[in-house]
C-alpha cells in the first residue's frame, strides 16, 4: 500500500488560533515601542552633542502630545515585558538550594528598586520647571 | 448535562480524500469516559474504518496524543465531562506533523531528532560488572530526574510553531533528553550531544515561546531544559572562541 | 552541525532584556515623562554632570546600546515569526547592523564628550 501523508504547511496566521501564541507574540510585540523608544534615546545623546540649544529643542520636542502618548505606550509595553520576563527567569537561572519561586520574587523586587532608584535620581537631577517651559 | 456528546474526528482517508474533513459521531455521555475511550466506542459500535493510535490507557505510553479542540493532549488523560456543557470537541491528529491517517501523526521526524541527541548514558569505557554499579546520590539524581519523566507523546512538538515552521529543528523533546543526559553523573556523552545543541537547529531555533511546557502531561518542562541549554551552549561558545585564540581547532 | 553564532545575539538580547526589565518602566517615565518638563539649562548640565564620569558614560552607554540590541533581536525573530516575505540574511543584517551602528556613533559621541 503506497503512503500519502497529508502536510499542511504552517500559514502566517498560525498564532491567531491560539491564546498562548497570541500572549507570546505580545510579548514579543513590546520590542517595537521599545526599539522606537532606544532611537528617542540616540537622537537626544546626538542632539545634546549639538549643545545646550539643540538639547532644550529636542526637549519641547517630546513635550508634543504625540510623543507623550508614545511614552506612555513605552511604559506600558516595557513593564509587560518586565511582568513576562521575570517570569521566565526562574527556567534560565537555576540554583541549588533556591527556588524558582524565590529567585522570581527577588527579580521582581530587583526591578521595583531599580526603577524606583532611575526614577528619584532623575528627580533630584532634573529639576522639574513647574510644568511651564 | 445531556446523554450523548457530538464528536467531531478530522479524517483523512490517503488516497481518497484530499485534505482531512470532519466526520461527526454521537458518544453517550458518562463522567468517567476519557476521549480515548470514546474514540474505542466509535471504533467499536460506529464506524470500524476509523484510524488512531492508542496502548496503555493510562499516560505512559505517549501514544495517543490528539489535537482535542486545537490544543494537543493525551486522549487518555483527557476526560468528556470537560466539554460536557458545549455538547461537542473536535479532534484531528497532532498539528505540525504529516497525517498519515484520520488521527495518526507521522512522528518519524521527531524519532530522527530523538536519535540525534543520543539519548542513552554514554560511557567512555564500560566498567567490567565486577566492578559494581554506577552509583549516584539523591542529589545527582535530582538534577535531571524532573526531565527524565519524558514519555515521547510529541505534544510539545504540536505546541511548538518553530517546529511547525521548519522542521529540521531538533525540538522540545529532543532536547530535553539532551541536557537530562548532560546533567546525568553516569554519562560521558555531553561533548557529542553539545554539536547538535550548539547548532541553529539545536537550541537555537527555540523563541521561548513557553507552550511546550504548557501541554506536556507529565510536567517535564521542556521550554526550561531548551532554554538552560541556550545558557550551556553560550557557555561552550565562549570556550571554544577561547580554544580558537590559542590555535586548537574548532570543536 | 554547524555551530551557529547565535550565542553573541542571544547574550546581548539577554542584557538588554533584563536592564529593561530591572530599569526600563522607571526609565522611560523619566526621559520620557520628567526630562522634557525638566528645567532646560538643568537637564542639560545633569547629562553633562553623568557624562564627565567615565561610569556615567558607560551607564548612559548601556542604557542605549543594549536595549537596541535586545529589540532588534526581537524584531528579527518576529518577521521571521509572522512569515515576512523578506530574506533571511538581509533582516538579520538591517536589524544587528543597526543596533551596531548606532551603539558605535553613541560611543564616540559619549568619547568625544
Amino acid at each position: 500500500m503506497t503512503r500519502k501523508p497529508y502536510r499542511a504547511p504552517q500559514r502566517w496566521s498560525w498564532w491567531l488560533k491560539n491564546p498562548a501564541y497570541r500572549r507570546y507574540l505580545l510579548r514579543e510585540a513590546t520590542a517595537l515601542p521599545l526599539f522606537i523608544y532606544a532611537l528617542v534615546l540616540v537622537t537626544g545623546l546626538y542632539r545634546y552633542t549639538q549643545g545646550q540649544l539643540a538639547f532644550t529643542r529636542w526637549l519641547e520636542a517630546l513635550q508634543a502630545p504625540g510623543w507623550l502618548v508614545f511614552h506612555a505606550v513605552a511604559v506600558a509595553a516595557c513593564v509587560l515585558h518586565a511582568a513576562t520576563w521575570i517570569e521566565l527567569v526562574p527556567k534560565l537561572l537555576v540554583v541549588p538550594g533556591i527556588s524558582g519561586r524565590s529567585i522570581k520574587r527577588g527579580h521582581q523586587v530587583a526591578a521595583l528598586i531599580g526603577s524606583a532608584l532611575v526614577l528619584g535620581a532623575a528627580l533630584v537631577s532634573w529639576p522639574l520647571a513647574g510644568g511651564a517651559s | 448535562m445531556s446523554d450523548s456528546i457530538a464528536i467531531y474526528v478530522a479524517r483523512y482517508r490517503p488516497g481518497q480524500d484530499e485534505a482531512p474533513t470532519e466526520q461527526r459521531y454521537d458518544v453517550p455521555l458518562s463522567t468517567d469516559l476519557s476521549v480515548l475511550e470514546a474514540l474505542n466506542y466509535i471504533k467499536d459500535e460506529l464506524d470500524p474504518t476509523l484510524a488512531y493510535r492508542w496502548s496503555c490507557r493510562m499516560a505512559i505510553c505517549g501514544s495517543c496524543g490528539v489535537m482535542i479542540d486545537g490544543e494537543p493532549r493525551l486522549g487518555c488523560k483527557t476526560f468528556l465531562r470537560e466539554f460536557a456543557d458545549r455538547g461537542e470537541l473536535h479532534l484531528r491528529a497532532l498539528d505540525n506533523f504529516p497525517v498519515e491517517r484520520d488521527l495518526i501523526a507521522d512522528v518519524e521526524r521527531f524519532m530522527d531528532h530523538l536519535e540525534t541527541v543520543k539519548p542513552w548514558t554514554v560511557h567512555n569505557s564500560e566498567r567490567p560488572v565486577s566492578e559494581g554499579e554506577y552509583r549516584q546520590t539523591p542529589a545527582e539524581l535530582e538534577r535531571y530526574q524532573q526531565f527524565s519523566q519524558c514519555i515521547n507523546c510529541g505534544l510539545c512538538y504540536a505546541a511548538c510553531p518553530q517546529f511547525g515552521r521548519d522542521d529540521s529543528f531538533l525540538g522540545p523533546a529532543a532536547l530535553t533528553l539532551a541536557l537530562r543526559y548532560n546533567l546525568d553523573s553516569r554519562d560521558d556523552g555531553s561533548a557529542g550531544r553539545m554539536a547538535a545543541l550548539n547548532a541553529d537547529e539545536g537550541v537555537w531555533r527555540c523563541t521561548f515561546v513557553g507552550y511546550c511546557s504548557e501541554v506536556c502531561p507529565k510536567d517535564v518542562d521542556p521550554a526550561q531544559a531548551v532554554n538552560r541549554g541556550k545558557v550551556a551552549s553560550t557557555i561552550n561558545y565562549g570556550l571554544n572562541l577561547l580554544r580558537l585564540a590559542r590555535g586548537e581547532h574548532d570543536t | 552541525m554547524k555551530r551557529s553564532n547565535e550565542p553573541v545575539a542571544w547574550g546581548l538580547f539577554g542584557a538588554g532584556g533584563m536592564l529593561l526589565a530591572l530599569v526600563g518602566p522607571g526609565l522611560v517615565v523619566a526621559t520620557g515623562f520628567l526630562l522634557p518638563f525638566a528645567e532646560p539649562a538643568a537637564a542639560f548640565h545633569a547629562v553633562d554632570a553623568l557624562i564627565a564620569h567615565p561610569l556615567g558614560k558607560l551607564l548612559l552607554l548601556a542604557a542605549i546600546a543594549l536595549p537596541l540590541y535586545h529589540t532588534v533581536h526581537r524584531l528579527h525573530h518576529g518577521l521571521q515569526e509572522l512569515h515576512a516575505p523578506l530574506p533571511h540574511g538581509l533582516v538579520a543584517l538591517l536589524c544587528y547592523g543597526s543596533a551596531t551602528v548606532l551603539t558605535i556613533a553613541s560611543a564616540s559621541w559619549l568619547l568625544v564628550r
